[in-house]
């Protein structure tokens, strides 16, 4: 297991390095000059000049290239354009408040998720599990703009219960994480709903219940286990995507998450940011992907890695 | 079991999460004001007795500031914060006029190449030192230097040398005459930070000017939490007993979302809001408990064009743009009405301001002139727009209208960082929308980027190649006229030349729209910014 934990993470060094190049040009190929959008006509070509100079845009690409990767590997992220403090500070204070959103969502998600599923597939075709995938359907496709300016406008304005938005408070995280775990939510009731399902037509399900056998206990011990497989993969994507910042959920609450601080940073153009997000975005992606693989085998012992 | 060790882990880390989340914003909650207003003060003062003692006024603002240094930043929505902190020897006052803040008097010689200033003795700096024509010399001179590369190192490309005279009184040269001199330092740009503060920069190019504020202001700086607030809390020994601080401290918060910052304002979490959606203030003003105020900003919206194209060379067509455009409609549809038809180049806040005969609506004279200048059936045109909802609204609105006369516009909508670029690239240009603001409220600002030859692509903001030697003579005229009526003047007929050769669509003024809770009195709102110096609570 060690051993393919350390397999695993030493692969990531090479696609950690393509991410790095390929950020790197997708950074500085987008159009837009980061010098232009701060200060606009205020400053003259001189100045301008001066500036550009002293962020080191005049030499050619690849020594800009050379000398980001120097700067990473020391650990140094660059100092942000825009706020002209360090991106790594920056990302550290803000990371606490998408870890704090994600894992208040992940929270709702897993609660409603995982109880609807569940219910809906061993109550197949009753009224409570079309119900479900109705309700699941819909909840999809509600745009977590909308939806959390409803809350705001019913919890927040009228009934007063909540703040509209910001931090600061346990209560500030309550809207937001619901708004962003509703989504998720119906994505693992139908998920967690068909993987049980699937598992319920296996022979030991049949076995069971040939034995007598009560219908909860068969659902809890022997189906879940292995319904979960499908349920934890996809989580550990949804989980994924939230660590990447709530952009729109971020904007709506005024939440100072990693999504507000890259929709300010590409709109800025602050290449550092920008840079030092999307490669701390993919990290985290690779090590949920890990996470996820290594959790099979605790819930299902007989996945082993050698 | 190994379920129900799972769930418990799950519970366990959504815990540690928000124990780390709490751990890490609790102080934002808690922290005192430092400085409130010693309630001597406040007696002294005479303050209605209705005011609320110590108390903290929030402000949300559409954006996180760019930077807290005056010389460092060019945005109107981070001069809301800055005009609580830093002050300059002279400011305008709500009618526009210049009137002395750190100086007591000012005097410009009669060839306008020397501006005078005596300055108030008794000023102190939030760091305690001392404010005299030392300081001034040292801030002007750092400013100015292109070395630095402060932002708006230009602005102050018209002084030639600074001058001490004796510890109160200094002399500011202009390289060449140069009539506007009063008003650029009557700019917010144009503020003094303690020398103590400049010293560290100048000893250690790394220092942060930029999160680090010191002024001679009401409110000093207190912190700042990115993406969520920048405080300021009252400074006690503001100099001007007269008018000091009122509340013990104001949060400015950025809060993005339009609709959000009208949910704060309705959940009464915020006293003011900026930048209020046009839909939304109707509705607000109706509210018992609040105020909407709108008047006139000091941006113009109007539509470029690339006078280099073969379409738009022929004077006839461009004033046939603007008779095509009704501009009352399109101000009701995109900005409820919030605005007003340009009938100049200028908005009218902006010193020398003239009005010019506008282009009234006719659709008729529009399709007149189009056949005359050989274009009976329109043309095809491309129209850029940044993307936001409410330029995308202005082009869509501008589409439909010039349908009408024969002209075919398909409308390009471009994050705004690219479309700068491509503006600034000069290469397939026909039509864009802009906003221009006259930040220095003062008429060469508002048209020699705009309007003067050498400020096409790439320099700044001539996007649509307009060139005219008589425009340029004029706007060189004007500032170099040492006489101010001969400099108006000079202003109203280059506005006049550009109204009729129309190199613009010109479209409409914007209003300033701005909420705030009845209780919250003496806001002020000067040249698009809101003034909170004597605001307080009810």
């Amino acid at each position: 297991m060690a051993r393919y934990i350390i397999g695993r993470v030493l692969g990531m060094i090479p696609i950690l390095m393509i991410i790095s190049i390929l950020s790197f040009l997708f950074v500085h190929l987008t159009p837009g000059d980061p010098i232009r959008i701060m200060y606009g006509a205020e400053m003259d070509m001189a100045t301008y000049e001066k500036v550009k100079e002293s962020l080191g845009f005049h030499d050619p690409l690849y020594v800009q290239y050379g000398r980001y990767l120097q700067q990473i590997l020391t650990g140094d992220f660059g100092v942000s354009y825009k706020s002209k403090t360090n991106v790594s500070d920056e990302i550290g204070k803000r990371f606490l408040y998408t870890l704090g959103l994600t894992f208040a969502a992940m929270f709702w998600a897993l609660i409603i998720g995982l109880v609807v599923g569940i219910y809906s597939a061993a109550k197949r075709k009753s009224i409570w599990d079309r119900l479900g995938i109705i309700s699941t359907t819909t909840i999809i496709s509600i745009p977590e703009f909308w939806f959390g300016l409803i809350l705001m406008q019913i919890f927040a304005v009228q009934l007063g219960w909540f703040p509209t938005s910001g931090s600061g408070t346990f209560v500030h995280l309550l809207l937001p994480s619901i708004t962003l775990g509703f989504g998720v939510s119906a994505i693992i009731a139908r998920f967690t709903r068909s993987s049980v399902l699937e598992v319920l037509q296996e022979d030991f399900v049949r076995t069971a219940k040939a034995k007598g056998q009560r219908e909860s206990v068969i659902i809890w011990t022997h189906v879940l286990r292995n319904a979960l497989i499908a349920v934890i993969t996809m989580t550990g994507l949804q989980f994924g995507f939230l660590l990447g910042g709530a952009v729109v959920v971020e904007q709506v609450f005024a939440w100072p998450g990693l999504g507000s601080y890259l929709i300010d940073s590409v709109l800025a153009r602050d290449y550092p940011a920008m840079q030092a997000l999307i490669l701390l975005f993919s990290v985290q992606f690779l090590i949920v992907n890990l996470l996820v693989d290594i959790s099979y085998s605790l819930v299902n012992p007989q996945i082993r890695y050698e | 079991m190994q379920m129900r060790k799972r769930v418990r882990l799950l519970t366990v880390s959504f815990l540690v999460a928000t124990a780390m989340l709490a751990g890490c914003t609790s102080n934002s909650g808690q922290t005192p004001p430092t400085n409130g207003p010693a309630p001597e003060h406040a007696e002294q003062q005479e303050v209605p007795v209705k005011a609320e003692l110590n108390a903290e006024l929030t402000v949300a603002l559409e954006a996180e500031a760019t930077s807290l240094d005056p010389w460092n930043s060019t945005d109107s929505n981070t001069l809301h914060i800055l005009s609580t902190m830093f002050e300059g020897l002279l400011t305008r006052n709500e009618n526009g006029e210049v009137v002395p803040v750190l100086a007591t008097d000012y005097q410009l010689n009669a060839d306008a190449t020397t501006l005078t200033f005596h300055l108030r003795k008794g000023i102190l700096f939030h760091d305690g030192t001392v404010f005299d024509a030392n300081v001034v010399k040292k801030n002007l001179d750092y400013v100015r230097n292109k070395e630095n590369g402060m932002a708006r190192a230009s602005f102050f490309g018209f002084i030639k040398e600074v001058t001490v005279v004796d510890p109160y009184t200094i002399t500011v040269t202009a390289n060449v005459p140069n009539s506007a001199m009063v008003a650029y330092m009557a700019h917010p740009s144009a503020s003094f930070k303690s020398q103590k503060e400049l010293q560290k920069k100048i000893d250690d190019p790394k220092y942060n000017m930029d999160r680090n504020p010191v002024g001679t202001g009401p409110y000093q700086f207190h912190e700042w939490k990115n993406g969520q607030f920048v405080k300021v809390a009252a400074f006690d020994d503001y100099w001007d007993k007269e008018k000091p601080a009122k509340l013990a401290a104001i949060l400015f918060k950025p809060v993005m979302e339009a609709s959000t910052r009208v949910n704060m304002l309705k959940a009464g979490e915020v006293d003011i809001v900026t930048s209020l959606p046009t839909l939304d203030a109707r509705m607000i003003g109706e509210d018992a408990n609040l105020d909407v105020y709108s008047g006139p900003s000091l941006n113009m919206i109007y539509v470029g064009m690339n006078t280099k194209l073969d379409k738009y060379k022929d004077k006839r067509v461009r004033q046939a743009m603007n008779y095509a455009i009704n501009k009352e409609q399109l101000i009701s549809q995109v900005a409820d009405g919030y605005g007003t038809a340009a009938d100049s180049p200028l908005s009218p806040l902006v010193k020398g301001y003239a009005k010019q005969q506008s282009y009234l609506y006719n659709a008729d004279k529009a399709k007149q002139l189009l056949t005359e200048a050989g274009y009976p059936d329109g043309f095809a045109a491309t129209l850029w727009t940044r993307n936001s909802t409410e330029f995308v609204a202005i082009a869509e609105n501008i589409k439909m209208q010039l349908q009408a006369v024969g002209i075919k516009v398909e409308v390009q909508a471009y994050e705004s960082g690219t479309l700068f670029e491509m503006l600034d690239a000069g290469e397939g240009t026909d039509l864009y929308i802009g906003r221009w603001g006259a930040g220095t409220a003062e008429a060469d600002w508002g048209m020699r980027p705009n309007f003067a030859s050498d400020r096409i692509p790439p320099n700044y903001n001539n996007s649509g190649f307009y060139q005219n030697q008589q425009v340029d003579q004029l706007l060189n005229e004007a500032l170099k006229a040492t006489d101010n009526s001969m400099a108006q003047q000079k202003y109203a007929e280059a506005q006049k030349v550009i109204m009729d050769e129309a190199p613009w669509i010109f479209l409409y003024v914007p209003d300033v729209v701005i909420a705030k809770r009845k209780n919250v009195v003496d806001v002020g709102v000067t040249l698009d910014t809101v003034r909170l110096h004597a605001a307080y609570k009810q």
